[in-house]
């Protein structure tokens, strides 16, 4: 085991688990909120390859991004018109997206595969920083979708925990009518969180495709938005922890092509099945505890709230 | 505009010349099928507690809810300090500094004390300590002990009452409405609310105070205005010189008790027995102590206790839905203590749980799949249900109770509730029982209702059948009830004969001074 | 200022759902058009060739009944626990966990004649789809964990085993490296009904009435119904909840797991790693269209089975499959909103409080 190749895997690590932060982030919002949309694989779809064809378009990485998380904004919109609108049942409406995504993004992306990309966000350099021995690779040489992540985080951490709009946010979540007889929107804030975490779900699929691939390919999410849902429960609805998870999980990703390389006799498919495995126990775990105390999970995820029927 | 926060004026006597804080006038508010408030009005003083009574059903809350925004009234008017205000939402009636604290308290369980206090009422930038220390600040100021770090499920009901009056003090309220506010409460912590009541007075704001308790409005209320049937029977009256009899009067009207209560049965054999019989609560703790009761055949055992001291519990454990952790249940010979509750029904156990959807009846089956719900095991060829014999079942109960539906097998969402009860205690009572408990059998119904589950209770007793009555409603239980039992804090406090005793005396027992009771 | 409100209506539309249906199916054609011109296409053509693919002769009808069947078990697997209120998002990973099972059997049963085999096959598929769902199930019953989460996950996991099952010990030595489990079995293959629909075809039409018999009409499907409707009502009505979730669920993974086995030996050589091709959450949308109904979980089916057939046939005139896809879920959001407004209607009310009527 060489000293390249475990700075390539941290490298890696954190190269993952900045893609799977930004999905697991934006869903966490919204399941705050009180929505649970399992359209993020949809989402990222979507993200991904508007990405990707509005970089071959316009070469601009950073209006192909813009386009990215627009675009996921508007699918995730639509889960939040039938579930928060018309209070359609959250489980049916956001594995239709799912759906409507992956075949929408095909769609689109019909005439792009196997292209190169027409614009790549490149690596940061932060000049002497990134010469510093193992900090420097692994943290300041990353992609800026990197950087995006952790910022994307902090911000998510400070509004949720330190603003009225988080404690509004998260009181839609936890009892929408208390939520409401506050004098908050509930439509509004559960529209807005749908919305800024379909934004997020975009960001991590145009990362696919403007910085990780960088090349557009049906299939190319490939469940990594399923991981992003679990990540939300493995950390427990924490910004913090679900940083922490992505970690983890982003070393799961990292380690399946490299196992080999380390010696391990190990199947890499074997590994990849961890995430579920653990979030599967996490929640275990969760309900277990939930008997003496309320669980992380905000109470009213996944139930619609119509005050007409208080 | 006005300085009613001046902590110098002592509340009685700077009011001569300022209008009332709160003037309702003809306040008509109609329901589907009920007219909730016909015509009434309240008016309250500045600086003053002031008391609505009133029995079940009396419009109390309705009154309030049009004062808080909640419903707009079908006519009158709304002055609060002498201006005219027409509240379209709950935030216009508070933009007024009218708040509520209403009996379903609406507070998010996993946030502090002092995030709950501000939600909706906070700068942009949430600093905790600084909220923290308001809301501390503030609690200490009225003397409602509270622990802002503290998470809200943590708390007792008591403690998050005093959470929902500090947000409407947050908000700066100075005009506080309580929805029975002591339903919730032990005797201790109401006392409690009274200190805390009077001192919000003191402080030059105005508290309206919902209650069916006598002596809670001797205890710390100015004045009280009596509502009965919707309309106002007695306004302000003031609390010193009236005494407690002459309230009682004139919220259960003229009409004498005694008349009204149906001839007493030949009483047999004991029916159910229970002995030291004890549970556990929702939260895990005792919720009921070695309570022992016996219902002979041909009486009815009513029960009576302020919301929360065990009945609801003690229906449970009888019919089998909360596991006991002591004592025993029989019904005539039979030991039910270790029964399933589809073995209770079968050994002759009625029961007419207080949810009536969803526990007694199922919100989204048919009229037949629900009168089947205790029974369809007997329904049975083979592994399937005979259909024709459940709808022959279903239609024989909607007969025989005159449950107005339409097709039976509709689902039961489109029943009034009236209708809804006469299936169910019609389902519990068609299997010839020899045991009913029915818990809140007459809540919230209209009045052709009422009269119609009590007429069935009754003729249930006629046939002999034992019965364990829970009501929260006092005059139900004295018209009734052959012997009444009150419950306090899990124990049968006090036994009374409705026929001689005193509604004070009941009273007394319901909040723990048993001492003048006949104790069992 | 007056916003517009949805308000109950006091009566919910007649034939709401059907109707719902063919408005979600009007929405989707209606987009269809708009994305076929898009990309340069004659929209009436295209849907001809769909028709024509999927309903317009009877080998068209044998190779959608084929598709249905997976669709339709997925879908029943489904509904069966949607009926008391449950949700199997599972089926994807439990049809692989069947395909497994099925497979399993093959290996070891290599010289049982056809008769003997492919029932073997089938009630090991059966077995699997189940095992997969048990966990989630006790979890479930047990301590109340969430089971959409935990049946959402094991997809995942299930997914995986077959890789590393065809990437490893299940590998064709003959594969030239490929990761690619053996052929089945000649003798362990679903005998044929006609043109190319295979017998799964009745057996997935059996098993589905059988369900809708024993919803509609047994003891077992009303305790289900009452359990699905109020929990705390079942526990009244003597019905003992955590049992019938443990069944639910079980059962419902093993209609699922059966989808697959029925997949394998029916429509296809050898285990793959996309042998659920989507159809566990099809089956979801299935189920969520025929409202958790068996009854309508077949028609339904039907119906996708053919959108999906003829979606396969228009790539030959360079139309992007996916198109297909979106319909399938254009449907869905097109049946729901015409479901939400069979049951509410628009109201413009001032911006106030909506009274409650108590």
């Amino acid at each position: 085991m060489t000293e390249a190749s475990v700075i390539g895997l941290l490298e890696a690590t954190v190269s993952f688990g900045a893609l799977l932060y930004l999905a697991a982030l934006g869903e966490m919002i919204a399941e705050k909120a009180g929505i649970l949309n399992l359209g993020v694989e949809g989402m990222m779809a979507m993200g991904a390859v508007t990405g990707f064809v509005v970089a071959l378009h316009t070469g601009n990485p950073w209006v192909a991004l813009a386009g990215a998380v627009a675009a996921g904004a508007a699918v995730a919109l639509l889960h939040g018109l039938f579930t928060v609108v018309m209070g359609a049942d959250q489980v049916v409406s956001g594995l239709s997206l799912t759906i409507l995504g992956i075949g929408l993004a095909a769609y689109l992306g019909k005439g792009s595969v196997g292209r190169p990309a027409g614009a790549e966000l490149s690596s940061v350099d932060w000049g002497p920083l990134s010469d510093i021995p193992w900090f420097g690779p692994v943290l300041f040489q990353q992609s800026p979708f990197v950087y995006l992540a952790v910022v994307a985080g902090v911000v998510a951490w400070f509004v949720l925990g330190r603003t009225r709009l988080g404690l509004a946010l998260r009181a839609a979540g936890e009892s929408a009518s208390t939520a409401d007889a506050a004098g908050h929107s509930v439509a509004g804030l559960r529209l807005g969180a749908v919305a800024m975490g379909g934004a997020l779900a975009g960001a991590a699929g145009a990362y696919l495709t403007l910085s990780l691939t960088p090349q557009w390919a049906e299939g190319i999410v490939a469940g990594r938005g399923w991981i992003a849902v679990a990540l939300v429960i493995f950390g427990a609805w924490r910004p913090g922890r679900v940083a922490l998870g992505s970690l983890l999980f982003g070393m799961t990703l990292a380690l399946k092509t490299r196992l080999q390389t380390f010696g391990v006799d190990f199947s890499p498919i074997l590994l990849s099945m961890l995430p579920y495995l653990l979030t599967v126990g996490v929640l275990v775990a969760i309900s277990i505890r939930a008997r003496n105390r309320p669980s992380p999970a905000p109470a009213a995820l996944g139930i619609a709230y119509r005050r007409e029927e208080r | 505009m006005n300085e009613t926060d001046s902590t110098s004026c002592s509340p009685t006597n700077s009011t001569a010349h300022r209008p009332p804080a709160v003037e309702l006038s003809g306040i008509w508010k109609r329901f589907p099928g009920v007219v909730a408030n016909a015509g009434a009005h309240l008016t309250v003083l500045t600086g003053t507690v002031h008391a609505v009574l009133g029995e079940n059903g009396a419009g109390k809350s309705t009154l309030m809810n049009v004062l808080a925004g909640v419903y707009r009234p079908d006519e009158g008017e709304v002055r609060i300090d002498g201006t005219a205000r027409h509240f379209r939402s709950p935030a216009d009636a508070l933009a007024a500094g009218v708040g509520m604290v209403h009996q379903e308290f609406r507070l998010v369980p996993s946030f502090t004390v002092a995030e709950n206090v501000v939600l909706g009422a906070v700068d942009r930038i949430v600093r905790r300590q600084s909220i923290e220390s308001a809301v501390g600040d503030l609690a200490e100021r009225f003397g409602l002990a509270t622990d802002p770090v503290r998470p809200v499920w943590q708390l007792s009901m008591g403690e998050r009452q005093r959470v929902e009056i500090l947000k409407a003090l947050w908000r700066d309220a100075r005009i506080l409405i309580l929805d029975e506010p002591t339903a919730v409460l032990t005797p201790g912590e109401a006392d409690e609310l009274g200190g805390v009541l009077r001192r919000m007075a003191d402080d030059g704001r105005t508290v309206v105070f919902i209650s069916h308790k006598l002596h809670e409005v001797t205890g710390f209320c100015d004045e009280a205005t009596v509502l009965r049937g919707g309309e106002t029977v007695a306004a302000s009256l003031p609390v010193d010189g009236t005494d407690a009899s002459t309230l009682a009067g004139l919220m259960v009207g003229s009409a004498p008790m005694a008349n009204e209560r149906p001839p007493p049965c030949v009483v047999g054999e004991p029916m159910l027995e229970v002995e030291a019989l004890s549970c556990l609560g929702d939260r895990g703790l005792p919720a009921l102590h070695e309570v022992d009761l016996t219902v002979y055949s041909g009486e009815i055992v009513g029960i009576a206790g302020v919301a929360g001291n065990g009945q609801r519990e003690l229906a449970q454990a009888i019919a089998g839905l909360r596991p006991t952790t002591g004592g025993s249940v029989r019904l005539g010979r039979t030991d039910l203590t270790t029964s399933t509750p589809r073995q209770r029904f079968t050994a002759g156990l009625g029961y007419i749980p207080e949810d009536r959807i969803g526990v007694g009846l199922a919100p989204r089956l048919s009229v037949t799949d629900n009168a089947i719900l205790r029974t369809y095991t007997s329904h049975r060829k083979g592994p399937f249900l005979d259909a024709g014999a459940a709808t022959n079942h279903c239609q024989h109960l909607v007969d025989r109770f005159g449950v107005r539906t339409g097709p039976l097998d509709e689902p039961i969402a489109g029943l009034s509730g009236g209708n809804l009860q006469r299936l169910l205690v019609g389902r519990e009572l068609s299997d010839h029982p020899q045991v009913v408990v029915a818990a809140q059998p007459t809540r919230g119904l209209d009045v052709q209702g009422v009269k119609a589950i009590q007429d069935l209770l009754v003729a249930e007793r006629g046939a002999g059948v034992a019965v364990l009555l829970i009501s929260e409603d006092l005059d139900e239980l004295l018209m009734l009830a052959d012997r009444l039992l009150v419950m306090h804090d899990g124990r049968v406090v006090a036994e009374f004969d409705p026929e001689s005793a005193r509604r004070h005396t009941i009273g007394e027992a319901m909040v723990g001074h048993a001492s003048t009771g006949v104790v069992t | 200022m007056s916003r517009p409100v949805l308000a109950r209506r006091d009566q919910v539309l007649r034939g709401g759902q059907p109707l719902a249906f063919g408005v979600g199916l009007l929405v989707a054609l209606v987009v269809g058009v708009v994305l076929l011109m898009g990309s340069g296409h004659d929209p009436m053509r295209v849907y001809e060739r769909m028709f024509d693919a999927s309903l317009g002769s009877s080998r068209a009808w044998s190779v959608t009944l084929n598709r249905a069947v997976p669709l339709g078990l997925a879908g029943l697997a489904v509904a069966v626990a949607g009926s008391m209120g449950l949700w199997n998002i599972g089926a994807e990973g439990q049809i692989m966990a069947g395909a497994i099972g099925a497979t399993w059997v093959a290996r070891i049963g290599e010289g049982w004649p056809g008769p003997v085999l492919v029932p073997a096959m089938l009630a090991a598929a059966v077995v699997g789809g189940g095992l997969l769902a048990l966990g989630p199930a006790v979890a479930r019953a047990r301590i109340g964990v969430n089971e959409i989460i935990t049946t959402l996950m094991l997809n995942e996991v299930a997914l995986r085993l077959v890789q590393w099952l065809i990437h490893g010990r299940w590998k064709d030595p003959d594969s030239h490296g490929f990761p690619l489990a053996p052929m089945l079995p000649e003798q362990g293959r679903l005998p044929n009904l006609f043109e190319r629909a295979h017998v799964g075809v009745v057996l997935a039409g059996v098993v589905i009435a059988l369900f809708g018999l024993a919803a509609s009409r047994t003891a077992w499907g009303y305790e289900l119904r009452v359990a699905g409707s109020s929990g705390a009502t079942a526990r009244y009505a003597g019905i003992s909840l955590q049992r019938k979730i443990l069944t639910v669920l079980v059962v419902s993974g093993g209609v699922a797991g059966l989808a697959g086995g029925v997949e394998l030996t029916g429509a296809s050589d050898r285990i793959t790693e996309g042998l659920s091709n989507g159809f566990g959450f099809a089956g979801i949308i299935v189920a969520a269209l025929a409202l958790m109904r068996p009854s309508g979980v077949a028609a339904v089916a039907l119906l996708f089975g053919a959108v999906q057939i003829g979606g396969q046939s228009i790539q030959t005139m360079g139309v992007s499959s996916s198109v297909s896809t979106i319909l399938q879920a254009l449907i869905l959001f097109g049946a729901i909103a015409a479901g939400v407004f069979s049951r509410y209607r628009v109201e413009m009310v001032s911006g106030d409080a909506a009274e409650a009527a108590a």
